[in-house]
């Protein structure tokens, strides 16, 4: 009772704080707000049967990580095609890469900045799942590039290099109003 | 540093960028990109990108919560919600009633005059802090909105960032402190050599009230609340000096 007690206190002080991030991110990978409840539940499961395991400096970083984990298996069990090989991202990254860049000379950022919320959402939600999370774990959730990385399980450069290509994309979209 | 090239604009180079946005880059690194922005239209443009995308995401993109019925759904499986003596709606309208009516008078006049003490101790020992660290602010930049998003996800809520550099007050950059046992953002903001710390704190209610002036260990500090937010001006620049700044700051807030 007593550890069963405390682990029930430790994820009381150490994960229900953080389970409004948890929600976004999940929702920011599955593109569904009921398919991550799925993922949430499922994931907080997992938070309490490791809780003994974590320090209260990282907790944040360690269970949205966990969410990052276990919305990656939903994922692939339920819509396989919506995730991309880390290959695929590669060979997209380097193509998209060129595809942002003489974009650089003609800044329409008055349009950018007007954009509307539903205009915005179509963006953020036709990026690859990659980008989507970083993005959304870097402007919404107020991450740092460590914690990015650790959460996603990339180098830091990469973290560096998807965001700047999600927001090249959503800038170009915006501006070309091509969804 | 070199003029405008097409190989200066190369794509890790406007990488960088996006990293100084962040607030990813030490000092040096970050002057290097701050020149670079200056000397080259492709690097001044990915800057502007980023603030449009960045205020575009401000303005439409909120930060929703977790649905209140899933939250009870996992609290319940965990075990930490317990389902008896739910209060009856009656009984919560009343004691919202009550709290409301208790905080809108007197509580308000008691934290008031009992927590600045405590507070102004803690922000007084987080500006001394600073000044003996090797660089007074966390995150090192000049733009109020690089600055103002780095607080994202460390504090509640990231604070008002007014542009004084006009007016002599350059923008340095920010940091997170402790004060009263929570973490508060502080700008860190220049005046000639020396630094000056404003640290908001979220109070009570919508409260509008100050400036007043005090002296602690020897440093001016000047303290106002504007729109329930309390502000703290702390710095070793005269008491004339401070008092402007805060007159500035307070009127970008208006």
């Amino acid at each position: 009772m007593g550890a069963e007690g405390d682990n029930k206190a430790r994820f009381a002080k150490l994960i229900t704080p953080y389970l409004s991030h948890a929600y976004r991110l999940a929702r920011s990978i599955t593109s569904s707000h009921i398919d991550a409840e799925d993922v949430i539940q499922e994931a907080c499961l997992r938070a309490f049967r490791g809780i003994d395991a974590v320090g209260d400096a990282n907790a944040r970083a360690w269970f949205l990580t966990i969410v990052h984990h276990t919305a990656c298996s939903w994922l692939r069990k339920n819509r396989p095609a919506a995730l991309i090989s880390v290959v695929d991202v590669a060979a997209v990254e380097a193509k998209q890469a060129k595809f942002g860049e003489h974009h650089n000379d003609t800044p329409e950022t008055a349009l950018i900045a007007k954009t509307d919320r539903a205009r915005l959402e179509a963006a953020i939600g036709s990026l690859s799942l990659p980008y989507r999370e970083t993005f959304t774990l870097r402007e919404v959730e107020g991450l740092n590039y460590r914690e990015i990385a650790e959460i996603t399980g990339v180098p830091i450069g990469t973290v560096m290099s998807r965001l700047s290509r999600a927001r090249d994309q959503l800038n170009d979209m915006i501006e070309r109003n091509r969804l | 540093m070199t003029n405008s090239t097409p190989s200066s604009s190369s794509d890790n180079s406007i990488q960088l960028v996006h990293a100084y946005m962040d607030g990813e880059l030490d000092l040096t690194a970050a002057l290097g990109i701050e020149e670079k922005i200056a000397a080259d239209p492709n690097f001044a443009a990915a800057r502007d990108r980023i603030i449009a995308l960045r205020e575009a995401v401000q303005q439409n993109l909120t930060r929703d919560p977790i649905p209140p019925a899933l939250q009870r759904r996992i609290e319940k499986t965990i075990g930490l919600r317990q389902e008896t003596s739910h209060p009856t709606r009656r009984a919560l309208a009343a004691s919202i009633a009550l709290a409301v009516l208790v905080t809108s008078g007197s509580t308000w006049l008691f934290l008031d005059s009992k927590a600045p003490q405590t507070m102004e101790d803690a922000i007084v020992a987080g500006h001394i802090r600073a000044l003996m660290a090797p660089q007074p602010a966390d995150i090192a930049s000049t733009e109020r909105h690089t600055v103002k998003p780095w607080f994202n996800g460390r504090v509640v809520e990231a604070p008002h960032v007014a542009d004084l550099a006009n007016a002599g007050f350059p923008l340095i950059g920010g940091r997170v402190d402790v004060a009263g046992g929570r973490p508060v953002p502080t700008l860190v903001y220049g005046r000639r050599k020396h630094i000056i710390s404003l640290t908001a704190v979220p109070t009570a209610g919508k409260a509008t009230s100050g400036p007043s002036v005090s002296v602690d260990n020897g440093y001016n500090i000047v303290h106002w609340v504007t729109n329930g937010i309390s502000y703290w001006a702390v710095s070793d620049v005269s008491a004339s000096d401070l008092n402007e700044f805060a007159k500035l700051f307070r009127a970008t807030q208006s």
